[in-house]
């Protein structure tokens, strides 16, 4: 068993500074904060620190001594879901993550524990493995102190040790705890006046006293947790398993008047995605950003509760920059009805599958990535309709034989799989191809571009005119009637005209002139590109 | 032994300057052997691949992509449409014989297995059309980018993505008219990262404006199923006459002729005579 401990010593505080706008943080250096729980300061940073903030200090004293100081609520929530991502984090490098429980009753957890023995050899040794585990977390920006040890309890004692040993086998964690103070355990904690008063500072100066002694005195519960650091005494912790739909909130500090400061939160929600994501091995093809909004005061106010962005995907990813590009185009199109206060990010229709293979350089596939980034991109800002792939139809009528279809950007590697797997299937489809150009021959003499509208002509001695130039007819006619199934029934009989620049235009005019109405005459239908 | 100086013995320096040029550092060695041979500074275009004499065509290297056209690669520097540079094309209006022009470098994107993205075609594309002159339409999407608010900033945008990303293997841009000289400039940068042919196509108005395009091309038609090409600018010499380019015909035998003789207009075909016995 080998375990490693991620203690995050100022987790709350930084919790809360993540909410906090980009902009604030950029007018001084680093801003004083301080979190405040019923009315006393609970921490502060070190920048409030150096003011004279210290945590016990009354509310009203700390914003004598630094004006400026920002003050937060202490929110054990946040802190919780804060951990809960860093547990997910960690769940990317063994399903064995578990949560040390605070020692103070009522704070919020600060430590993660793994257990990696099984994970060693995949990761290549325990110092790639911690590399790696300072790289997933780095992104969420909290200061991190990781200890190894044998035993779990131990390693989480000694995550609090400075600097924090790292002890691979047993007897270098009993070594390693012998000489840590007595404070570190939970229940010593409380005892700490008694047992300093008695001499007793490091935990090691414990081990050689008569147990029922010291239980009398200062409890079972330190025995208990001294036998589980020394590895005496099972100690079986609880995995945690992340939940199966994800959803986590976030509230801003200030509230939020432009889509730009939305982002800044959602950036942080994105992480936590992604953490969750890579716990379980998974590539989110949809998820959903709430922005929940400040309500009115005014009667008969009909702004909404909330506003909701939907984002699909085109291929799963986990890609946090990439996400936040999409999100970006797309929440600068949105018009925020009023401030938003809080936002929140949900996620449900997720992929699992193996992560894709980092390639060193660009393949078909890594190319067809990229586009595939690239299609979304454009559709995220552009709107989904607006990249469209052409379609056949089969139908005689010009206007209606090809149709624009919302490009599915997902549609393309199988394609592109099936042409590199055999060249013999690429021929046949080829040929295939011929064949069905072969068949329909006669579009070769249909022209490329089409007028959305026929546009009319005018008419000198029953010749087309185009600008005023009359056209010569070169070829035709070539009858197109279809449509009687529906109410657009076309008759008509095209020629294919030469202008008097030389360019090649279709023009047609009803089969019937006498009968068709208003629709006699000549028409520009197309132009030969 | 002695032969083989006499074989590599530099040609005169009356040679063609279109003639085959060698690197630099092969000359400079066989300078030392015979210092007469070729100086440098008096033979400057051996230099460096991006200088050329004002008369000959400028090298571009041997990764142009091939026009379809052997009288057009003839003309192009490189022999054929650049890459990671855009190419402009001036028109007076959409059907000219554009597409035609195009499709040959188009087709050769798609047989490498890439993609070919249009922004902003002015009409209506005709999938069998395409699908007639050889493209394959699944392999081609079609960005519009007029539809939203901003006019002019949302197409380069999009442009300036797809060009960026260096994933798509060809580009045909029909871009806005009176656009401002830096925001081509920008294209052109975004351009460098493109590995494939790419085509602005612009108003004819703006021949006589300055560009940073290395190629204006301007189309007109030429009669039936001609496309004259004008060069406007490429790097090396101006083309005086234009070029009259045969592109794969959409008229048959018999139409054909009718157009050649259509300067009389009499042969030409009555309507009517098709129309009335309906």
């Amino acid at each position: 068993m080998l375990w490693v401990a991620l203690h995050f010593p100022l987790l709350s505080l930084e919790s809360f500074a993540a909410t906090l706008l980009a902009d604030a943080s950029e007018a001084d250096a680093e801003p004083a904060i301080a979190l405040v729980d019923e009315h006393r300061i609970s921490a502060a940073n070190a920048a409030a620190q150096t003011q004279g903030v210290k945590p016990g200090l009354k509310r009203a004293t700390a914003l004598a001594l630094a004006p400026r100081l920002t003050l937060g609520q202490a929110d054990p929530t946040r802190d919780a879901e804060a951990m809960l991502t860093l547990a997910h984090a960690a769940l990317a490098f063994t399903p064995q993550v578990s949560l040390q429980p605070a020692c103070e009753p009522g704070a919020a957890a600060d430590t993660v524990l793994l257990e990696v023995q099984a994970s060693l050899r995949y990761f290549g040794g325990i110092d790639r493995l911690l590399q790696r585990l300072q790289q997933a977390i780095l992104p969420f920006g909290h200061a991190v102190r990781i200890a190894t040890a044998a035993t779990a309890q131990g390693a989480a004692v000694l995550a609090r040790v400075a600097p924090p040993p790292h002890c691979l086998n047993l007897a270098s964690t009993r070594q390693a705890l012998a000489a840590a103070p007595v404070w570190l355990l939970g229940p010593g904690r409380e005892h700490w006046e008694a047992l300093q008063g008695m001499g007793l500072r490091q935990i090691g100066d414990l081990l050689g006293l008569p147990r029922a002694g010291l239980a009398r005195r200062f409890g079972e519960t330190l025995l208990v947790d001294i036998d589980a650091a020394f590895g005496r005494r099972p100690d079986p912790r609880e995995a945690i398993v992340p939940p199966r739909l994800f959803e986590s909130r976030l509230e801003l500090f200030a509230r939020a008047d432009s889509t730009e400061q939305v982002l800044h939160g959602a950036s942080i929600l994105l992480a936590r995605l992604v953490a969750w994501l890579a716990a379980q091995h998974a590539f989110v093809r949809r998820f959903r950003l709430l922005m929940h909004h400040e309500t009115r005061w005014q009667q008969g106010d009909r702004t909404p509760q909330a506003t909701s962005l939907e984002i699909a995907l085109a291929e799963p990813s986990r890609d946090s920059e990439h996400l936040l590009v999409l999100l970006r185009e797309r929440l600068a199109q949105v018009q925020l009805p009023a401030p938003t206060l809080e936002i929140a990010l949900q996620a449900e229709d997720i992929v699992k599958r193996a992560a894709p293979n980092s390639e060193l350089f660009s393949t078909r596939q890594s190319e067809n990535e990229g586009l595939t980034r690239l299609i979304e991109r454009l559709q995220a800002r552009l709107g989904a309709d607006q990249v469209q792939r052409l379609a056949g139809v089969e139908d005689h009528r010009p206007e209606r034989a090809s149709r624009g279809q919302r490009a599915d950007a997902r549609g393309r590697p199988a394609r592109a799989s099936q042409r590199g797997g055999g060249r013999a299937r690429g021929t046949d489809s080829r040929a295939a191809m011929g064949g069905s150009s072969a068949a329909t021959v006669s579009c070769a003499s249909h022209p490329v571009w089409l007028h959305p509208v026929a546009e009319p002509l005018a008419e000198r001695r029953s010749r087309p005119l185009l600008d005023g130039r009359p056209l010569s007819l070169l070829s035709g006619p070539e009858r197109i009637e279809a449509g009687w199934w529906d109410a657009e029934l076309a008759e008509r009989d095209y020629f294919i005209a030469e202008a008097a620049d030389g360019a090649l235009v279709w023009i047609y005019r009803a089969r019937l002139p006498l009968s068709a109405g208003d629709e006699s005459g000549w028409f520009l239908h197309g132009r030969f590109g | 032994m002695d032969v083989v100086p006499a074989s590599v013995a530099a040609p005169p320096r009356s040679a063609p300057p279109g003639a085959e040029r060698r690197p630099y550092a092969c000359s400079l060695a066989r300078e030392s052997a015979r210092p007469l041979v070729r100086d440098p500074l008096r033979a400057p275009e051996t230099l460096h691949p991006s200088l050329w004499l004002a008369h000959q065509l400028g090298r571009t290297g041997s990764d142009a992509v091939a026009t379809g056209f052997a009288r057009l690669d003839a003309e192009l520097p490189g022999g054929g449409w650049p890459r990671r540079a855009l190419a402009e094309l001036l028109l007076p209006h959409a059907g000219v014989g554009e597409i035609r022009l195009l499709t040959p470098a188009l087709i050769a994107a798609q047989r490498a297995g890439r993609l070919v993205m249009f922004f902003d075609p002015p009409a209506a594309l005709a999938a069998a059309a395409l699908a007639g002159l050889g493209l394959d339409v699944e392999e081609l999407l079609i960005v519009e980018t007029r539809a939203r608010v901003v006019p002019g900033s949302d197409s380069l945008w999009a442009l300036e993505q797809a060009l960026k990303s260096g994933h798509v293997g060809a580009v045909v841009a029909w871009l806005p008219p009176r656009l401002r000289a830096d925001r081509l400039r920008r294209l052109q940068l975004a351009a460098h990262q493109h590995d494939g042919p790419a085509f602005a196509m612009r108003e004819a108005a703006v021949a006589g404006r300055p560009t940073a395009s290395p190629l204006r091309l301007g189309l007109q038609a030429g009669g039936a199923d001609r496309l004259q090409v004008r060069v406007l600018k490429r790097r090396g010499p101006p083309l005086e006459a234009p070029l009259s380019l045969e592109l794969p015909t959409v008229l048959s035998a018999v139409a054909r002729r009718r157009s050649g003789s259509a300067s009389e207009r009499a042969a030409a075909l009555h309507a009517a005579t098709f129309v009335d016995f309906a």
